[in-house]
């Protein structure tokens, strides 16, 4: 039974083989998808404290990628954009998460201080601001540019990803006439309509991504 | 352009008007726009323009070491140059023509763009109305987005004012520059590009590209088709090259015609191509408004046991038990036998070493499960279709499959033995082989059980696929502990070994036995084959067999002497590489696996919308050729007469969905149902838009019948009424 246990190994051996074969490569990037269930994350918030997305089931949760600095992020700032943006959204019951992705040493990273700083300074209303140094929950989501937003449903499904809206510019004269994607979104959401555009291309500065250690 | 002058001849002349008036004196370059990153002029090929004719400006930006402006498509983040100009009347300016970009990575980010010194040309029309001796000035704003790390948007103002004369004067060290990036900007292709879906990634290919490029990548003008970071692994294809694109994740595509910029290296030199693709139909999504078509919501069905919407510690139960009822499917017996029969041989004498064996064999089960769970997360992950049972749908892999279950056999029937070679080495290296050989049984066991899926399986490895990679592995791992159970029980308990006789010559006929299911699952495997790859499958598989066959009996003759041995060694490789090389080419996948059955329709998901707006009841199969459980289905339940009887009766229409090659469409279907591989057997019933109910994954006759009733809505009403 010796010889023959050799020969077990020998013919499995060619089994696993020829499977390993088959598996090809496997390429990883962020695993957002529309109507799958949305990445979960932790992060810190600008208070210190962890939050998770489960503790946000139930409700409709934005999610924004920021970087204070970058010149398509002040268009929307700048000209208070944003903050309107934020505030009635919060006053739909939705929660407002602002994730700063950028690592210490890049432009946009901001420690807890500096972010409640911006918040009061720029008269912003997110629900909170996730501080994500080291671009976890960056690359859960795929973020690439900074506006990225993504909405995630209250059964937690992500409803849109993508650009904040349709003028693909860091002009503040493109904020005239600009269609909202987010609005468009959580509008159709609350109509109960499936999202008309849950996709679309963002723009904006690169997210500063920190190296994967 | 006849009149034309060159500079040199009227340089003087030139001179001395610049003498006269300063101001004229780089009228053929405007004034620069700096910034300590990028410093930007205005560049004309002509100092004087002549009425009627065409020549180029261009804009020109000096771009610091480290920084970069981006193309038209800017990537993963960006903006591209714009120009706007003011013109005199009549006079007017063409698009950018825009050089080749390079990928520009910014882990994990792709831009498109340009570093260096980069001439963005563009041609300019003089009206035929410009009368010599008067000036034109041609006004220029640009926008410009110059990124390293961090972006900054820069713009500046040009301004060029050029007489007009009778004849042109052409700056030519300006001409030049022009010209040298002129020849350099992408050729249009020779060739039309072809866009397809190739699953949930898609596929380019560029008939007239030569063997010899390298380097290739496709840079495309929609920033919506690809993902830009992904790697574009190039194959060969016919007369040309297949680049393999990752669809966005904001895929739109509007029109059938795309266009786009491909580089690549051919002789060392840099080339680009402007090519025109024509998209095939199904990649179109629907006109404006609709855009980005909203996929149908996921349908979750309230049925107990198969739906998905299933609770951890449920997905985990259920993975258990599907993976201990995974034991009596008829892939895996013949192998557990196997198994048994060696720790029968082994029971008496070394109790340990069958525990040892018993433990060996559970990691071969784990790790292989963790290895295909692995696979099909990853893919899933990705978006890609790939199901439980993915590896037999690979041809080559099936009939490798085939080969070793036929070696299987005749080892069994005594017809040889591998190893008995290393006889004479000791007692260790053997045993080192035994226990390799309890660890690659279980991995054997798990790859010839895949395409069996046992009762409460489906819905646990549906789950496992659309859960977080951890919790998806947890699923697997108890499917894995479900199924190495028995075996380890058995290793465990020396009651039960002793219940089994002494060994002995019941022990050699056993063996022999066991041979035939064996060469039984090899048949089926060549069938399958047949079924993938046609005529030409079977004919690989039984070469590969042939092969197999020599090898065996080549290495078995030829044991002991050296030379003889290595010339052996030498033939059974060459022999070896040749069959394989064989499956390879003949083993290809058919193209099209409709539904064989006369009656029976191969399923599309409009075809079953039609149906049902007919108002007929449709039952659609979800299987494949080498889905076990599917067979049985068909032949003890959907082949039998009073289904069919019933189905005519009520006027179901039979939908067939055959997975037995890859097929998008149908794992996406079965991604809906919360499912990960076949069978799956739904019943709509015959009214417009009306969710279908699940059938359990063993079939009963009289379970089709009630189901058919129930979807024609004649529910036989009991006496209880």
């Amino acid at each position: 039974m010796k010889a023959s246990l050799t020969r077990q190994s020998f013919i499995a051996g060619l089994a696993l083989a020829s499977l390993s074969l088959s598996a090809g490569s496997v390429l990883a990037q962020g695993t957002a998808k529309i109507g799958q269930p949305a990445p979960a994350f932790q992060a810190v918030d600008a208070d210190g404290k962890t939050r998770n997305l489960s503790e946000f089931a139930g409700k409709t949760v934005i999610l924004e990628w920021t970087n204070a600095d970058c010149p398509y992020v002040r268009k929307h700032y700048n000209s208070a954009t944003m903050q309107t943006l934020q505030k009635d959204m919060a006053r739909e019951g939705i929660v407002w998460l602002s994730v700063v992705s950028s690592p210490v040493g890049e432009q946009g990273y901001v420690d807890g201080t500096a972010a409640k700083d911006l918040t009061t300074k720029r008269d912003a209303a997110p629900a909170a601001v996730l501080l994500d140094p080291n671009s976890k929950v960056a690359r859960a989501y795929g973020a690439t540019t900074t506006p990225h937003m993504y909405i995630v449903d209250p059964k937690g499904t992500l409803a849109y990803m993508g650009a904040i809206d349709d003028k693909p510019s860091s002009s503040p004269a493109s904020l005239t006439g600009a269609k909202s994607y987010v609005r468009q979104a959580v509008a159709e959401l609350k109509a109960g309509k499936p999202v008309s555009e849950a996709a679309t291309k963002s723009y904006g500065c690169a997210v500063k991504y920190a190296p994967l250690s | 352009m006849a009149q034309t002058f060159r500079k040199g001849f009227l340089r003087n002349a030139v001179l001395a008007l610049a003498l006269i008036a300063p101001g004229l004196a780089s009228a053929a370059e405007s004034a620069a726009v700096s910034s300590p990153r990028v410093t930007a002029t205005l560049l004309s090929s002509r100092d004087a323009v002549q009425p009627g004719e065409r020549f180029q400006v261009a804009l020109v930006q000096k771009i610091a070491r480290g920084w970069h402006t981006y193309w038209q498509n800017p990537g993963d983040s960006g903006e591209a140059t714009r120009i706007d100009w003011a013109l005199p009347a009549g006079m007017t300016a063409g698009d950018i023509r825009w050089p080749a970009p390079k990928a520009l990575p910014v882990e994990p980010l792709v831009n498109f763009g340009f570093e260096g010194t980069l001439l963005l040309p563009v041609e300019i029309t003089v009206p035929e109305s410009a009368k010599p001796g008067e000036r034109v000035t041609l006004k220029a704003n640009a926008t410009w987005l110059v990124c390293e790390k961090i972006c900054i948007p820069e713009e500046g103002a040009f301004t060029l004012d050029l007489p007009v004369g009778a004849a042109a004067i052409v700056d030519e060290n300006a001409q030049s520059r022009i010209d040298a990036t002129v020849a350099a900007l992408p050729q249009p292709a020779s060739f039309k590009a072809k866009l397809t879906s190739d699953g949930d990634r898609l596929a380019l290919s560029l008939p007239g590209l030569g063997a010899e490029a390298s380097d290739i990548r496709f840079f495309p003008l929609s920033d919506t088709l690809i993902e830009h970071a992904a790697p574009q692994p190039a194959t060969p294809a016919a007369n040309g090259v297949s680049l393999q694109l990752v669809r966005s994740s904001a895929f739109k595509l509007e029109n059938a015609e795309l266009s786009g910029v491909v580089t690549f290296r051919e002789g060392g030199l840099p080339r680009a191509l402007a090519v025109t693709a024509e998209a095939e139909p199904a990649l179109l999504t629907a006109a404006a408004g609709a855009s980005a078509a909203p996929r149908p919501a996921v349908v979750r069905l309230p049925v107990p046991v198969e739906g998905a919407d299933l609770t951890l510690w449920a997905a985990l139960v259920f993975a258990f038990a599907g993976g201990l009822i995974l034991n009596l499917m008829p892939c895996v017996l013949p192998v557990l036998f196997i198994k048994a029969l060696g720790f029968a041989q082994l029971a008496r004498a070394h109790r340990d070493e069958v525990r040892e064996q018993g433990v060996l064999f559970l990691s071969g089960v784990v790790v292989t499960f963790m290895i295909l769970a692995g696979i099909v997360i990853g893919f899933a992950a990705l978006g890609s279709s790939v199901g439980w049972g993915f590896q037999l749908q690979s041809p080559p892999l099936v009939i490798g499959l085939a080969v070793i279950m036929t070696l299987i056999g005749f080892n069994l029937l005594g017809a040889f033995e591998v190893g008995t070679s290393a006889g004479g080495v000791g007692q260790d290296l053997a045993s080192r082989g035994g226990r390799l050989g309890a660890f690659m049984t279980g991995a054997l066991a798990v790859v010839v059980a895949t395409p069996c899926t046992a009762p409460f399986m489906g819905a646990a490895v549906g789950y496992a696929v659309t859960q977080p990679p951890v919790m998806g592995l947890a699923v697997f791992l108890a499917l894995a502990l479900g199924f190495a159970l028995p075996v380890l029980a058995l290793s465990f308990a020396p009651g039960l070994l002793r219940l089994l006789p002494r060994p002995g010559r019941w022990m050699v006929i056993l063996k022999q036995a066991f041979a035939f299911p064996m060469f039984a699952t090899a048949i089926w495997l060549v069938w399958v084959a047949a079924v993938q790859a046609g005529p030409g499958g079977v004919l690989a598989a039984l070469i590969a067999v042939l092969a197999a066959g020599f090898i065996v009996w080549l290495v078995g003759v030829t044991r002991g002497a050296g030379a003889v041995r290595l010339a052996a060694t030498g033939l059974a490789a060459l022999v070896a590489l040749g069959a394989g090389w064989f499956v390879l080419q003949s083993a290809v996948p058919s193209a099209t696996s409709e539904a064989r059955a006369g009656d029976i329709q191969a399923w599309t998901p409009e075809r079953v919308a039609g149906l049902q707006a007919e108002g007929k009841p449709v039952f659609v199969n979800f299987t494949a050729a080498w889905c076990i459980t599917c067979l049985a289905n068909e032949r003890v339940a959907l082949s039998r007469q009073e289904v069919k009887d019933a189905f005519a009766e009520l006027k179901v229409a039979s939908l067939k969905a055959d997975w037995t090659n890859r097929n998008s469409a149908i794992a996406q279907a079965l991604a809906e149902q919360g499912r990960a591989g076949v069978p799956l057997y739904l019943f709509y019933p015959g009214k417009k838009d009306a969710q279908p109910e699940i059938l359990p994954q063993l079939l009963t006759p009289d379970m089709l019948v009630t189901a058919a009733r129930r979807a024609a809505g004649k529910e036989i009403k009991t006496a209880s009424r």
